[in-house]
């Protein structure tokens, strides 16, 4: 499904990106963890392009991002992104934030779009605020209902940049299960996240990135109980 | 010379170049910035393009444009370049009219590109990179998540901008228009008498400015409750 080869990105002369490989697999739920600056998100942010990367190659769903003539736009429409801030359009109701881009990009008629958007607002279990505006929202609220609005494109891939990182701890739960749905009805995701209990029980697999490299990788129970390299240990005995 | 009523019972007697000028400065001002904003807006998207080509012509334009005065714009704008451009093509050039919707256009497109491109960086990145992940275009995003948000934030600027021109196209008397300052200045000049005209075009403007501020003063109401 992914698939990434020696991608090396750069801000002017730092370097955050040092030759990364990875593939993840269809249906597998890949969760990145590290410190602070070490590149995950950047990683993350390289899988549809919202970097540019330097060197290397990615590939997703067998187009290469790398290449100029692929479609980035096409290949966005199958990844879905949610973000640490959200980024909900605050001068649209909720419901309108997901049925935009179907309605604009995939171009489906106005009432389909919406009995989409109807049905996902359900499953994240906000029915009641279709037509509330997202300032109304509470943190875990707007965040669920930027995993719908993703959703809505009927992506292949779902890409979560620290979701919960920027939520009252009390708002953390209600996120965490929604995401522990979509990986059980087999969705692909790839999550970055500080949230070492859902690594722990949802992650097919556990990514540790520190200073640009991938440090270490292992199923979760591997991982978390006996860490190979000095510098996940040193991570992981500073969050656990 | 002394101000008494009969300054304005000669003022009554030219109200035709008065009503004329006010309607003339309104609809000048009106052309001026709707043709400004449509500059304008591409001016201003274009001093936000990372590409140098397209960058500093932008960045030129409005530089010369805010650097220089307005009155001195016009007058080279009327005397020189637009008789230059239609010499070329050996044409007469047009009316004073013309240059001075020509410049009071340049001269707005210039303030409202810089009010555009306030108005876009202030939006928060992540508007854009979200629209972007969901797969819609550059050009889709701008129009639909960040410039509906940042026209609420241009909308005082912009007003500000509006007023302001409606003011400075008063300048355009220099050549001859007949708005509502050159009204003013013919009634003065013919009759001899001063208080009267210039009152009346103070007062007609002081009209147009505020009803100008309250049709600004209604929509920000109305896109703020949205």
């Amino acid at each position: 499904m992914i698939k990434m080869t020696n991608v090396k990105k750069s801000f002017g002369a730092l370097e955050v990106l040092k030759g990364i490989s990875l593939q993840v697999t269809e249906k597998e739920v890949v969760c990145i963890i590290g410190p602070s600056g070490s590149g995950k998100s950047t990683l993350l942010r390289c899988i549809n392009l919202l970097e540019n990367v330097q060197g290397g190659h990615v590939f997703v769903d067998g187009y290469d991002l790398t290449n100029p003539k692929t479609d980035i736009n096409q290949v966005r429409t199958e990844v879905g992104m949610v973000f640490q801030h959200f980024n909900l359009f605050p001068h649209k109701t909720v419901l309108e934030n997901i049925t935009m881009a179907p309605i604009k990009v995939r171009k489906w008629p106005k009432d389909k779009a919406e009995e989409k958007g109807l049905a996902l607002l359900k499953k994240v279990g906000l029915s009641d605020k279709a037509n509330a505006y997202p300032d109304s929202l509470s943190g875990g609220q707007k965040q669920r209902v930027a995993i719908a609005r993703a959703l809505a494109m009927e992506p292949k891939i779902m890409l979560f940049d620290e979701p919960t990182s920027a939520l009252d701890p009390e708002m953390v739960k209600e996120v965490l299960d929604v995401m522990k749905q979509l990986a059980k009805e087999g969705m692909t995701m790839v999550v970055v996240t500080h949230e070492m209990g859902f690594a722990r029980e949802v992650g097919d697999r556990v990514i540790f990135m520190d200073e640009g490299y991938i440090i270490e990788e292992n199923v979760p129970s591997k991982l978390f109980a006996e860490p190979k390299h000095e510098r996940t240990q040193a991570f992981l005995s500073k969050v656990l | 010379m002394e101000l008494d009523f009969t300054t304005f019972i000669k003022v009554w007697e030219y109200r035709e170049l008065f009503i004329r000028g006010f309607f003339m400065t309104l609809y000048l001002t009106s052309i001026s910035v709707f043709l400004g904003l449509i500059l304008g807006l591409f001016v201003g998207l274009s001093k936000l393009s990372k590409r140098k080509l397209v960058y500093w012509p932008a960045k030129i334009y409005v530089d010369v444009f805010r650097g220089t005065p307005l009155f001195v714009q016009i007058l080279m704008i009327h005397v020189a370049v637009i008789p230059s451009i239609f010499g070329i093509f050996d044409r007469i050039p047009p009316s004073a009219f013309f240059s001075g919707i020509v410049a009071l256009t340049l001269n707005s497109a210039a303030y409202i590109a810089e009010i555009f491109r306030g108005g876009i960086q202030s939006i928060d990145k992540g508007q854009m990179e979200a629209a972007r992940s969901l797969g819609m275009t550059h050009n889709q995003s701008m129009k639909y998540i960040i410039l509906p948000q940042a026209f609420k934030r241009m909308l005082p600027p912009l007003g500000n901008e509006f007023i302001a021109l409606l003011k400075d196209s008063s300048l355009v008397a220099i050549i001859a228009v007949n708005e509502l300052a050159y009204a003013g200045f013919i009634t003065a000049k013919s009759t001899f008498y001063r208080w009267g005209p210039y009152i009346t075009v103070a007062i007609l403007y002081l009209i147009l400015t505020m009803a100008l501020s309250q049709v600004v003063a209604y929509l920000e109401r109305r896109f703020s409750t949205e």
